[in-house]
């Protein structure tokens, strides 16, 4: 019996390692998001949503600039990225399947997406702020756009060659041209993914705050015009954490949550629309 | 031999890579039959049956020599329209391929392909193309629910329904009840037998008593050259080739 007893050891210490080290990873997840919840719960009101902030060092006053500001570069980004990334993945599964050129875009675009994004906001800076000499909404968006689009590249990509390719012969057997195919069936087999993969997306670009430091910086005044420096939540929080008064830290925190719990519904409603297609919980 | 429709010429056919795939096949089909092309794994029918679209065009490197005349039309030339041609054939495909849409959609789809716009037009045509694959009675109360909802038998008869809404002259089968149980397949059958009133059907398949059942000809491949050509049941009582004769007697295959 003594080889048994040994694998059963055996498999006892990885069972026990492998515990170890997820308890480790979670532990450090859930004591941020726990810190996140009770710091920012405390400083949430209705002011923080409604009013704009105040001069530094005074009481109350709020974050409205930064959240209207936030929802305009993400949406501005979501414009530009969007359209870039599902035609390039559609390129990618279909017109340039299998072929040489689509393999390196393909490749390209997987390095894309670990770019560190201070370099994707430092690109940004020298095309879109360098030249026009002041901050601007356009480059942050531009710069959020860049992170977007090979996202939205590949997860296009992955989920138009699942739908099977029978389905694409099958339109083509009746005449259908190849714009066709791909509009009526093939999009239409895909839709629940490929919509996934832009919330994702979305959601990966919502909590940047590097590309947006030299791009879009940030206004403590409200602002929608695009050509000029854009405020946002991210940057807030970097720069209310690091500020020296009480009030900017408890609004730093309050903003931290509602940036975390927006990412968090934009992942829970793509995952909820792979739920609804394919009915279970798989990620991508 | 009157009213020939496909009239193949010394054809011969090669995948990337120079695999010669059919060698030489001469043969001609009458319209309103039902031909049945058999032969073991392959042996080249779906190849062959995949000439008569032209499905092969999708994919880069294959090459065709000879000729191919439909209604006196050779269709391998370089300046034939691939999708005027494709809704001139309809094909139904080994495993059913309803589209992600609902079943109505499905059929209106093809319509819409060859330019019918007017909805009183669809309509007609969509309930016409159900009924004439046996399919309407199962279907009225929801046409507009998703073609998945179907069942698999229910599956393959909506893509026969799709294949002759757009009224091609010839459809092409291939393998189509291999996905089906004995019922499913049974019922498939039927169909074919009536719709070789209005087209010419063509259909490849693995089994002999379906070849027998349905068709009027049968084309006997093997090693992509076609052995015998002959009526089914000439083919099956009395062949004149001892290769057909060991294959549809069981000897090997």
């Amino acid at each position: 019996m003594r080889p048994y007893r040994r694998r059963r050891i055996e498999n006892l210490v990885a069972i026990s390692l492998c515990t170890l080290s997820a308890a480790i990873g979670l532990f450090w997840l859930f004591f941020i998001l726990i810190d996140v919840v009770i710091e920012g719960v405390g400083a949430l009101n209705l002011a923080l949503f409604l009013e704009d902030p105040v001069p530094a060092g005074l009481e109350g006053g709020g974050l409205r600039n930064a959240f209207v500001g936030q929802l305009l570069l993400t949406m501005v980004a979501a414009l530009l990225g969007v359209p870039v990334g599902l035609l390039g993945g559609t390129f990618l599964a279909e017109y340039g399947r299998g072929s040489r050129i689509g393999r390196i875009i393909s490749l390209l675009s997987d390095i894309m997406t670990s770019v560190p994004s201070i370099v994707i906001g430092t690109f940004a800076y020298a095309v879109l702020v360098k030249p026009f000499g002041h901050f601007n909404g356009w480059a942050g968006s531009f710069a959020l756009a860049l992170i977007m689009i090979p996202i939205i590249i590949r997860t296009t990509e992955e989920m138009l060659k699942l739908v099977p390719w029978e389905l694409r012969e099958a339109a083509f057997a009746l005449g259908a041209p190849y714009y066709r195919v791909i509009l009526s069936i093939v999009y239409r087999g895909a839709a629940p993914g490929i919509l996934t993969g832009i919330l994702l997306s979305i959601a990966r670009v919502a909590g940047e705050t590097a590309p947006l430091l030299f791009t879009s910086f940030n206004n403590t005044f409200f602002s929608v015009d695009m050509n000029e420096p854009v405020p946002s939540l991210t940057v807030t929080v970097f720069q209310y954490a690091m500020g020296p008064y009480e009030n900017w830290h408890a609004q730093a925190w309050a903003a931290s949550l509602v940036i975390t719990l927006f990412i968090l519904i934009i992942t829970l409603l793509g995952r909820f629309i792979i739920f609804r297609r394919y009915g279970k919980w798989k990620t991508l | 031999m009157e009213d020939i429709v496909i009239d193949v010429q010394g054809l011969s056919f090669y995948y990337a890579g120079n695999i010669r795939a059919l060698k030489d096949i001469s043969l001609s089909i009458q319209a309103n039959t039902v031909t049945a092309f058999i032969g073991p794994s392959g042996c080249g029918k779906t190849t062959f049956l995949r000439c008569l679209n032209r499905m092969h065009d999708l994919y880069s490197g294959n090459r065709y020599e000879g000729r191919i005349l439909i209604d006196g039309r050779n269709i391998l030339d370089k300046d034939v329209d691939l999708i005027e041609l494709r809704s001139k054939i309809g094909m139904v495909f080994q495993k059913p391929t309803p589209f992600p849409m609902s079943i109505f959609e499905n059929i209106a789809f093809g319509l819409r392909l060859i330019g019918i716009k007017n909805r009183t037009e669809i309509s007609e045509r969509v309930e016409k193309a159900l009924k004439d694959a046996a399919l309407w009675d199962e279907t009225r109360d929801r046409l507009h629910k998703s073609a998945y909802s179907l069942s698999g038998g229910q599956q393959q008869r909506l893509c026969i329904a799709r294949a002759i809404a757009v009224k091609p002259e010839i459809v092409l089968m291939d393998e189509p009840c291999s996905a089906l149980d004995p019922i499913a397949t049974g019922k498939i059958e039927d169909l074919i037998t009536e719709l070789k009133q209005d087209y010419t059907v063509i259909i490849v398949t693995h089994n002999m008593q379906q070849a027998a059942r349905v068709s009027d000809y049968t084309a006997f491949f093997m090693m992509g050259e076609l052995v015998e050509y002959d009526r089914t049941e000439r083919i099956f009582t009395n062949p004149s080739n001892k290769l057909t004769e060991d294959y549809i007697t069981g000897r090997f295959g």
